[in-house]
């Protein structure tokens, strides 16, 4: 079911489809072993089967995040599902839940984390890939709030990509409060030290983080969830009187 | 193959930084300025599966006691590993053990290719650390179902069982504990993604590897000084 046209803001693109970050696309199988489309037919099972009240979906900053103890600590016990998959951009997560991630399911909280992989995308494409999926989330699961969790720094010293990701986190800091249901989390404080640098003692490849780099994240982004978890509607509606 | 005959998966080639973050060719200056003042006893070098088996509790518990380093870079194919090591990665250190694991990354090379560029790794290694020696791992199985990946990663396996154990000091480990199960899928719960291994995939595998170091260690002791 598609809505209908939306009123762009001015200084976006005037139509959503021109912007290559926020349409829907499936990963080729280059390599040859199909491990994309596995893992997106594997998720879509797991709605079938499953009931989160959780939801996590985006690259490898969420797939990995399962791999790690502090998965089964912080959020197993929170009834989490976990549709990250390493190297993906923001179209083809929007793929993905356009294509069954979002069926069969009603979590009462969606976190999004996807952005550093689109490459071919420009700060704004990114940020306008990532409010696409927030506003497809919003029509397939409405009685869901959604978490966006900032871009992290990477790299082992300063570097374009660090300027790119730090832009896409200011425009959502300004665009994210317009749509509904959603808060911008920011995690990127912490990593780069004063010279500059980031640990490998917090992102192993100056990307990927080890357990001690989630620790720093996670904490913040337990308690986000248990706070948005327990907010029932009569809460939410004496807050809001 | 000819002399003529260049073989790219041989060719020592940096990885190129398309990304724009200089990841790395800053990876590889990190593991020779750590490696300054440290004095292992076996180090691991290869790709993503050897890269993150440090990020796991069996790390510190099987490999840690072995004062062992890890050179694993994801996504890595024979010839990266082959640049740094050319680029004197393991310029400080002299190790009594190398473990080898790459070779899936080399995508677009045939088996025979991907064996040629593992050879000229174990070759390079013996020039450089005559002292060491070297283990190669096999290539593991990938992806849910069978898939041609699976055949050349298994066909090279073949050719590294047949011609590693003529070279001097090198052993060739399939350590695979039985991915593949009889109906010819790989669980997520051995391979998150089909490809690298969680964190109970790597606790299946590692076990032979680290029996046969303890081993290769004991008899460095028993041959004396």
């Amino acid at each position: 079911m598609e809505t209908r046209g939306e009123p762009q803001p001015a200084n976006r693109m005037s139509k959503g489809d021109s912007n290559p970050a926020a349409v829907p696309h499936a990963a080729e199988d280059t390599q040859g072993d199909d491990r994309w489309m596995s893992q997106h037919n594997r998720f879509v099972l797991d709605c079938k089967d499953k009931e989160p009240d959780v939801l996590f979906v985006g690259d490898s900053m969420v797939q990995l995040l399962q791999q790690y103890e502090i998965w089964r600590e912080l959020f197993s016990p929170l009834h989490a599902l976990n549709f990250g998959i390493g190297g993906d951009t923001t179209a083809h997560v929007l793929w993905r839940l356009k294509n069954g991630e979002l069926e069969n399911i009603k979590p009462k909280v969606i976190v999004v984390w996807v952005g550093t992989n689109n490459h071919e995308n420009t700060a704004e494409e990114v940020a306008g890939g990532i409010e696409a999926i927030v506003r497809l989330i919003n029509t397939r699961q409405p009685q869901a709030k959604v978490i966006v969790l900032s871009l992290l720094p990477r790299g082992e010293k300063p570097n374009p990509l660090r300027q790119k990701n730090a832009k896409v986190n200011q425009l959502l800091k300004a665009s994210l409060p317009k749509l509904a249901s959603v808060q911008l989390l920011d995690v990127s404080g912490g990593f780069v030290h004063s010279d500059g640098a980031i640990s490998c003692h917090d992102m192993f490849d100056f990307l990927h983080l080890t357990g001690g780099g989630y620790a720093k994240i996670c904490k913040a982004l337990h308690e986000l969830i248990m706070q948005l978890l327990e907010e029932t509607p009569e809460e939410k509606q004496a807050a809001l009187a | 193959m000819s002399d003529g005959d260049k073989n790219p998966a041989s060719t020592p080639t940096p990885l190129a930084d398309v990304q724009g973050d200089g990841r790395w060719l800053a990876l590889h200056h990190r593991f020779i300025a750590d490696s300054k003042d440290k004095e292992p006893e076996v180090v691991f070098i290869g790709d993503a599966l050897v890269q993150l088996l440090q990020q796991f509790e069996i790390w510190r518990e099987l490999f840690s006691p072995l004062h062992a380093l890890n050179f694993g870079l994801g996504g890595d194919g024979t010839q990266h590993v082959l640049w740094r090591l050319q680029q004197g990665e393991m310029q400080h250190i002299r190790p009594k053990i190398v473990v080898v694991w790459v070779g899936t990354n080399n995508h677009g090379h045939t088996a025979e290719q991907v064996a040629g560029g593992i050879e000229a790794i174990v070759r390079l290694l013996q020039q450089q650390q005559p002292q060491a020696r070297v283990v190669v791992l096999g290539l593991l199985p990938r992806g849910q179902g069978p898939n041609p990946l699976r055949e050349r990663n298994r066909q090279v396996n073949e050719l590294l069982q047949a011609r590693l154990p003529r070279l001097p000091n090198t052993c060739f480990l399939d350590a695979d504990p039985g991915f593949v199960h009889s109906d010819g899928a790989i669980s997520h719960h051995d391979m998150y993604d089909y490809l690298h291994l969680s964190r109970h995939g790597y606790a299946r595998l590692c076990p032979r590897l680290h029996a046969l170091l303890l081993r290769l260690l004991g008899e460095c002791q028993g041959a004396g000084p």
